[in-house]
């Protein structure tokens, strides 16, 4: 398995990434200075200037950064979804083994 | 009953949450001998403050998730009893917040729900626990890096799951907690927020929240069920956490509702050893 996977699983095959609201982001770059795992990229002198630029390297189920997100501008996927879609998955995986 | 407290309040004066904060500290200011810390003055002249905040139980109003008022209470190493965000109690209450800074209908409403919550705080912070017997013979591997040691319990009965949280499993009933991968990188915790009595709580889903003056950290759950105790120590002694993550510093015990489907996505220790000492050499703890 790549060092990028979860539970067996392909990283880049689990959908848990933050989105950014940008009606209410306020590009405060909180999350930016608070993710250790260089999810988000700020885009200095451009209109929008904060994207998700990694989004695998997100930590599957982490929602943290939504926590201290003052303007409340980021979410995530539903997270019963993502676990029934991990265990899909991890099912094929053992199917095809 | 929220008395004789300190109240270290938001002063977001260009934000209806941070105006909100204010007026709740005002009220409880009026009432039972507490009193307020302004924060913008302790910024500028500690010593007014720090005596009676070393003196008094404190409670953090934050006005969002900026938390500018624990950002303070941690800078100024003061013990937090109590703590509570505006913008969630607004969720929590379905009472939406808009831009205006003059107390409207759904502000007082909000203000109201809060102070009437925390009058009966008292109820709250004893309720009903059910805690089973756990006995810890642990036997710890322990892996270095620079000055940080982490260890990992090696019992088959402790599973983990990927986001360094543990569940100790014994019979239908669980204790879970973080591991010391989680309390190394927080460094020194400030405060826990533990997860309600009788929740139930998904696979992966939040059950507590720690905070430390460098970081917050959700805790997530390993296994479903409803939560049955917690472990009220941690309330005036979230150090515990970082002391001893697995045993003295456990979060709280768990109902389990189905452990066979749960266990499906957890590792063990074998597992969990590797993933952790190659989290540790990829980040700088």
């Amino acid at each position: 398995m790549s060092k990028s996977s979860f539970m067996g699983v392909e990283r880049n095959k689990i959908d848990w990434k933050p989105t950014i609201d940008y009606s209410r982001c306020d590009y405060c770059m909180e999350c930016t200075k608070f993710c250790p795992h260089k999810v988000f990229e700020v885009k200095e002198n451009e209109e929008i200037q904060l994207i998700v630029r990694n989004p695998d390297n997100c930590v599957v189920f982490c929602r943290a950064c939504s926590k201290i997100c003052g303007p409340d501008a980021l979410s995530f996927p539903d997270k019963n979804a993502t676990t029934q879609r991990i265990k899909e998955i991890r099912k094929e995986l053992a199917g095809n083994d | 009953m929220i008395e004789n407290y300190v109240i270290l309040p938001c002063n977001g004066l260009d934000k209806c949450a941070g105006v909100i904060s204010g007026e709740l500290a005002i009220k409880l200011s009026e009432n039972a001998s507490n009193e307020i810390i302004c924060p913008v003055f302790y910024r500028v002249a500690g010593a007014k403050y720090n005596k009676i905040a070393s003196e008094h139980p404190l409670l953090v109003i934050d006005g969002c998730q900026t938390r500018c008022a624990s950002k303070l209470a941690a800078e100024k190493n003061l013990k937090i009893s109590k703590k509570l965000t505006i913008t969630e109690e607004a969720k929590n209450h379905n009472i939406e917040l808009k831009r205006n800074l003059r107390l409207l209908e759904n502000e007082n409403a909000l203000i109201e729900i809060i102070l009437n919550g925390l009058i009966n705080t008292d109820d709250k912070i004893t309720p009903f626990s059910d805690e089973t017997k756990f006995v810890y013979n642990f036997e710890y591997a322990t892996f270095q890096k620079d000055k940080f040691i982490f260890r990992v319990p090696k019992n088959p009965e402790v599973y983990f799951n990927e986001n360094d949280c543990w569940a100790y499993v014994i019979g239908n009933r669980a204790r879970i907690g973080v591991t010391d991968f989680v309390q190394q990188n927080l460094s020194d915790i400030l405060y826990f927020t533990p997860p309600d009595i009788g929740a139930e709580i998904d696979q992966f889903g939040e059950v507590g929240e720690i905070e430390s003056s460098k970081s917050i950290f959700d805790l997530i759950s390993p296994v479903s069920g409803k939560v049955v105790s917690i472990n009220n120590t941690l309330e005036q002694k979230p150090e515990l956490i970082n002391e001893n993550p697995y045993e003295s510093g456990w979060i709280a015990e768990l109902e389990l509702n189905d452990f066979e489907s749960d266990k499906e996505l957890l590792i063990g220790f074998n597992k969990y050893f590797e993933i952790m000492k190659k989290k540790v050499e990829d980040f700088n703890v």
